[in-house]
């Protein structure tokens, strides 16, 4: 066969002649008790920063049965292995720096000249999630689902509902969901009051015991439309309120000279900073909004996924990201390049430091995901589908983050130094999915 | 009408059963829950209709138009629409099977007998007959058709899909919206959804493990097509030749998979696919896997 790639859609349209301009229905149908019903996609992920920063080596088995009549049950499994150091959001200075480790029990040093990485970042998650589907009526979907993760400080519990009508000959699909969850932070060596100072090795004394909890209640509606035989519309709103501790505990600011810029020094007594930094701020409720629009066009055999998600929230970021990707048939396989812009607002309490003598403001946080950044990811994957008619895949892609901090937050020898590193990462994963 | 001629009616559990006998195949319609009238409507239209494709495009039949075709080989013969779709789509085939599909092959018939045993005709014999085979050498100027001498046509590769697909868009027309399954000779479609979520239950045929336990698609809407050559093929010097021809050599496909079923919007999607699949011999699954629909391999 010349054009294998073009066989279904040349196929569609002769048939359509044949039969005359008649509606076509798609079809559904799935075999009973097919092997034991269960299939299982399984990956292993890796992920890794430059310049020594946050890898994260992640597991996950998804495991599929399907009971027939549309019911299914879905649960799936992940463990990560993070391990690493992330910016801890104290600025770079011409001198080394000395930071009170979270736990409250060490110092740890950064030499001059670089960005404060907090390097005790290390953490091991756990994460099940499971779902059941089925219909509820005719034309109606139902689906529920609960999750749970839990790391060292960290416990995730959430849950969610859905509900899907199909109309216009199940052409169209609309779905109403509510998912809520809460999230335990319960931190090493306590929780710093906002923007108390880091103290000295020993001293708790700005620090609170026990753990503080997050809710999050997320409302979506989509709407899904097949608008040809090869292009689907999918749009999503979403809603989500998030209330409670929304700050990270381990994140700092450096308080600055208002003339150099420079972090005004301190001298411990014992062992403990050699500067002034307090803790971050965060409001304890966020509120956001976003909407996502999606087209799936197949030009034969190639399939072509372009998204677009806008996303505002009532801390002051803005979001935007657009995807595309392409999915071409490679003998018994696909390859799929991928290309992927994300760029996004700081939040108005974003402040790369606090500046002496000035005002202290009700919120502040250095962390660079709030700031303003941009960032692309390049991809490619390949699938291969065997003689059983399990496939495996191995996907790699390229992240590269680009942040600025605002001129007028930069003061004095900032200017010298780098105020917001980029950052790029290295992403491979490798999936087999199969049945018994 | 001849004593085949009949439809007879049965009410099963939660849905009706219409039965007769067409294109040489037991031919099933399942009728969703509805007013028995309208159950005996539909099953009298399908039925008709069955007759009519079969009437028009049987080779074996001597007032058929494929038959007056055949008569009329060397000559021009003018076609209705729906033969001159039907020449249509069959060359499309011919086209995306690179010539291994060709409605013209039928001749070579005459030197294959596909009965499990090993006789296979000479190189001679076929070269013959291939003398008569390939739709390139067919002129078509819609609606004119002109075979040459000693050539035929034979439609029996795609008229019972056909058929079945014409089948489901009549009975939609009678009853809007009702769920009909029409199956003839294991072939099926279905356009509507049944009500309250049941679903037809349709078995493959397991061919190879005897006894083993049969499969059973669920069919909510769309069809099933079968290929296969359980009972049909040749074996010789270590290979299996199935009863499917490759119009341009004028041998069986070797070591083509014994049965191919595939699901698609219609019927005449899925034969096709599975015909396409089988010409392709030990590549068959390639391209199955290729075509993105949902196939079952034996």
């Amino acid at each position: 066969m010349k054009d294998n790639e073009n066989l279904s859609a040349a196929l569609a349209a002769a048939t359509c002649a044949l039969l005359g301009s008649a509606v076509t229905t798609p079809v559904a149908a799935q075999e009973e008790g097919s092997g034991s019903g269960w299939s299982f996609d399984s990956t292993l992920l890796y992920y890794g920063e430059s310049d020594d920063r946050v890898r994260d080596i992640s597991a996950a088995v998804a495991a599929l049965r399907d009971f027939g009549d549309e019911r299914k049950l879905s649960a799936t499994l992940t463990a990560d292995t993070l391990t690493g150091a992330s910016a801890s959001g104290a600025i770079a200075l011409n001198r080394p720096q000395t930071f009170t480790s979270p736990s409250g029990r060490a110092v740890y040093t950064t030499a001059a000249g670089d960005v404060p990485l907090d390097d005790t970042f290390l953490d091991t998650r756990f994460a099940l999630n499971a779902s059941w589907t089925q219909p509820l009526a005719r034309l109606y979907t139902f689906s529920a689902g609960v999750g749970f993760s839990t790391e060292y400080d960290y416990t995730h519990l959430g849950a969610n509902l859905a509900l899907a009508r199909d109309f216009n000959k199940r052409n169209t699909t609309l779905s109403a969901g509510v998912a809520w969850s809460q999230d335990d932070v319960d931190p090493v060596g306590g929780r710093p009051l906002p923007l108390s100072q880091m103290l000295d090795v020993g001293n708790n004394g700005n620090k609170r015991g026990g753990g503080e909890s997050k809710d999050v209640l997320d409302l979506l509606l989509g709407f899904t439309q097949v608008l040809n035989r090869t292009t689907v519309l999918r749009v999503n709103y979403s809603y989500s309120d998030s209330s409670g501790y929304l700050n990270d505990p381990y994140k700092l600011l450096s308080v600055v000279d208002p003339l150099t810029g420079d972090t005004l020094a301190r001298a411990p007594i014992g062992q403990g900073p050699d500067g002034v930094y307090l803790f971050e701020s965060r409001p304890d409720k966020r509120t956001k909004q976003s909407l996502y629009a999606e087209v799936k066009h197949a030009f034969g055999t190639p399939v072509m996924h372009l998204a677009y998600r806008y996303m505002t929230d009532d801390w002051g970021i803005d979001s935007n990201t657009l995807e595309v990707r392409l999915r071409w048939p490679l003998g018994a396989g696909y390859i799929e390049p991928q290309l992927r812009y994300y760029t996004q607002s700081a939040a108005d309490f974003y402040r790369a430091s606090l500046v002496s003598g000035a005002a202290l403001p009700r919120y502040a946080s250095a962390d660079f995901r709030l700031g303003d950044f941009d960032a692309t990811t390049i991809g490619i994957k390949y699938g291969h589908g065997t003689a059983s008619g399990n496939e495996w895949s191995i996907r790699a892609e390229y992240y590269q983050q680009n942040g600025t901090v605002p001129r007028e937050q930069i003061i004095g020898n900032q200017a010298n130094r780098e105020q917001y590193p980029d950052l790029s990462a290295i992403i491979v994963q490798f999936g087999y999915r199969f049945s018994l | 009408m001849n004593a085949s001629c009949a439809a007879t009616l049965t009410r099963d559990t939660d849905h009706w059963v219409g039965r007769f006998v067409a294109m040489a195949s037991p031919c099933e319609v399942l009728i969703d829950n509805g007013p028995s009238s309208l159950a005996q409507q539909v099953l009298n239209a399908v039925a008709a209709e069955a007759w009519r494709i079969e009437r028009r495009f049987s080779r074996y039949r001597i007032d058929s138009a494929v038959h007056n075709i055949n008569e009329n080989a060397g000559c021009e013969t003018v076609v209705d629409d729906e033969c001159a779709n039907l020449l249509d789509f069959a060359a499309t085939l011919t086209r995306l099977s690179d010539g291994a599909f060709d409605i013209t092959s039928g001749v070579l018939r005459k030197a294959w007998t596909f009965d499990g045993g090993e006789h296979v005709p000479s190189q001679l014999q076929l070269d013959a007959l291939l003398e008569s085979v390939g739709w390139h050498k067919v002129e078509w100027r819609r609606p004119i058709l002109k075979l040459q001498r000693g050539m035929q046509i034979d439609l029996g590769g795609i008229g019972k899909e056909y058929a079945v697909d014409a089948a489901a868009l009549l009975a939609e027309r009678i009853a809007p919206g009702l769920s009909c399954l029409i199956n003839f000779g294991g072939d099926v479609a279905v356009r509507n959804a049944r009500q309250g979520g049941k679903q037809w239950r349709v078995g493959i045929e397991n061919c190879t493990r005897m006894g083993a336990a049969d499969r059973v698609v669920q069919l909510t809407r769309g069809a099933l097509a079968t290929s296969g050559d359980s009972r049909r093929f040749v074996f010789r010097g270590g290979h299996r030749y199935s009863h499917i021809l490759d119009a341009r050599t004028g041998w069986p496909v070797r070591n083509a998979p014994h049965s191919i079923t595939v699901a698609a919007d219609t019927c005449t999607q899925a034969g096709t696919i599975t015909t396409l699949a089988m010409l392709q011999g030990e590549n068959a699954e390639q391209m199955l896997r290729a075509s993105g629909m949902r196939y079952w391999m034996q």
